[in-house]
C-alpha cells in the first residue's frame, strides 16, 4: 500500500521531517505509507494474530514518534523502524509467556493459531510454512522472517537484530532446515 | 529422500489484512501523537508559568522593602531637618497625605 506520494520522498527527508515538531504528523504519515505494510507483516508474522500485530504496530508508530531523537542516521530508517517493530512483536510475547515461559515455548499457541487465523482458501502449503515459522526459536524466526520474506541482506538484519553476521547466517541455515523437515514431514 | 525447495514457494501470506486497516492506523497513530504533543505543550507551559511564579515571588521577598522602611515613613532626623510643616507635607507621598487628611477629619484636626 505504498503510495507514489511517500515513495518518492527519501528516507532522509522523512528523517528530518520527524525530528522537526512542526513535520511530525507528515512524517509519521508518510512512514506508515511508505513502510506501514512492510512493517504489519513483519509483526504479524512474529505474533501471528491481526489483532496482535494492530496493537504491536500502532505501539511501534508511537515509538517512532517517542524516541525519534535518537534515531541516527548511520543507519538506514527501514532498519530503525524494523528494529522497533521486532522488539515491539518481542515485548508483546514475552507479555504473553509471563513470568515462567519463555518467549521460545509459545510455539505451539503461536502455531494454534496459525490455523484459527488463516484465510478459509489459504494455500496448504503456506500454512505449514507458517506453522513450521511459529515453531522456530524467535531469533531464528526473526532472521529467517527478515531474509525469506523482506529480502533484507545479513548486514541489515544485523543492524535490526544485533547478532554477527555469522550468527545471523548459522541462525537462518538451521530455520531453513527445521521448515523444511516440518514441512515435509507434514505434507500431504 | 524427498527435499522441498523453499525458494519456490509463494511469498504470499495465507492470512488477511483487514481493508482499509493501514490508513484507519495511521488516523489513529497521528491522532494519538497530536494529543501526546498537546500534552507536553500544557506541561511546558505549567512548567513555565510555575516557573515565573517562584521568580517572582522569591524577587518579591528580596526586592520589597520590609523592615523599618514598610511604612516609608520619614524616620525622626529627616523630620527634624524639615524647617516648616509645609516642607514635610512636600516629602509625603500623596498616599500619606490622603492618610493625613483622612485623620485630621476623623480628630477634628
Amino acid at each position: 500500500m505504498q503510495s507514489q506520494g511517500s515513495l518518492s520522498v527519501s528516507d532522509e527527508s522523512i528523517a528530518r521531517m520527524l525530528c522537526d515538531d512542526s513535520h511530525v504528523e507528515q512524517a509519521v504519515r508518510l512512514i506508515m505509507s511508505k513502510y506501514g505494510e512492510q512493517l504489519y507483516w513483519h509483526i504479524r508474522r512474529m505474533v501471528v494474530a491481526h489483532d496482535d500485530a494492530e496493537d504491536c504496530l500502532q505501539e511501534t508508530m508511537i515509538n517512532v514518534y517517542k524516541y525519534r531523537s535518537t534515531y541516527s542516521n548511520e543507519f538506514p530508517l527501514s532498519s530503525w523502524l524494523y528494529k522497533i517493530a521486532t522488539n515491539e512483536s518481542l515485548k508483546l510475547l514475552k507479555n504473553r509467556a509471563g513470568f515462567t515461559l519463555s518467549v521460545d515455548d509459545l510455539g505451539d499457541s503461536l502455531k494454534e493459531s496459525v490455523r484459527e487465523e488463516a484465510s478459509p482458501n489459504a494455500d496448504e502449503t503456506l500454512i505449514l510454512l507458517q506453522e513450521a515459522i511459529a515453531l522456530l526459536p524467535a531469533k531464528q524466526k526473526m532472521v529467517f522472517n527478515l531474509r525469506y520474506y523482506d529480502d533484507k541482506s545479513y548486514e541489515e538484519i544485523h543492524q535490526i537484530v544485533g547478532d554477527s553476521v555469522n550468527t545471523l547466517k548459522t541462525n537462518y541455515h538451521y530455520a531453513v532446515q527445521k521448515i523444511k523437515d516440518y514441512i515435509l514431514e507434514h505434507q500431504l | 529422500m524427498k527435499e522441498f525447495d523453499l525458494e519456490k514457494l509463494s511469498r504470499e501470506m495465507p492470512y488477511k489484512m483487514p481493508e482499509h486497516f493501514l490508513d484507519d492506523m495511521t488516523e489513529r497513530v497521528v491522532s494519538q501523537i497530536g494529543k501526546q504533543r498537546k500534552q507536553r505543550k500544557e506541561r511546558k507551559f505549567i512548567a513555565m508559568f510555575a516557573g515565573a511564579a517562584s521568580a517572582a515571588a522569591v524577587a518579591l521577598l528580596l526586592l520589597h522593602p520590609f523592615g523599618s522602611a514598610r511604612l516609608d515613613i520619614p524616620d525622626y532626623e529627616s523630620i527634624s531637618q524639615c524647617t516648616s510643616v509645609d516642607d514635610l507635607f512636600q516629602t509625603m507621598s500623596a498616599d500619606e497625605l490622603n492618610i493625613y487628611s483622612m485623620m485630621s477629619n476623623y480628630y477634628g484636626n
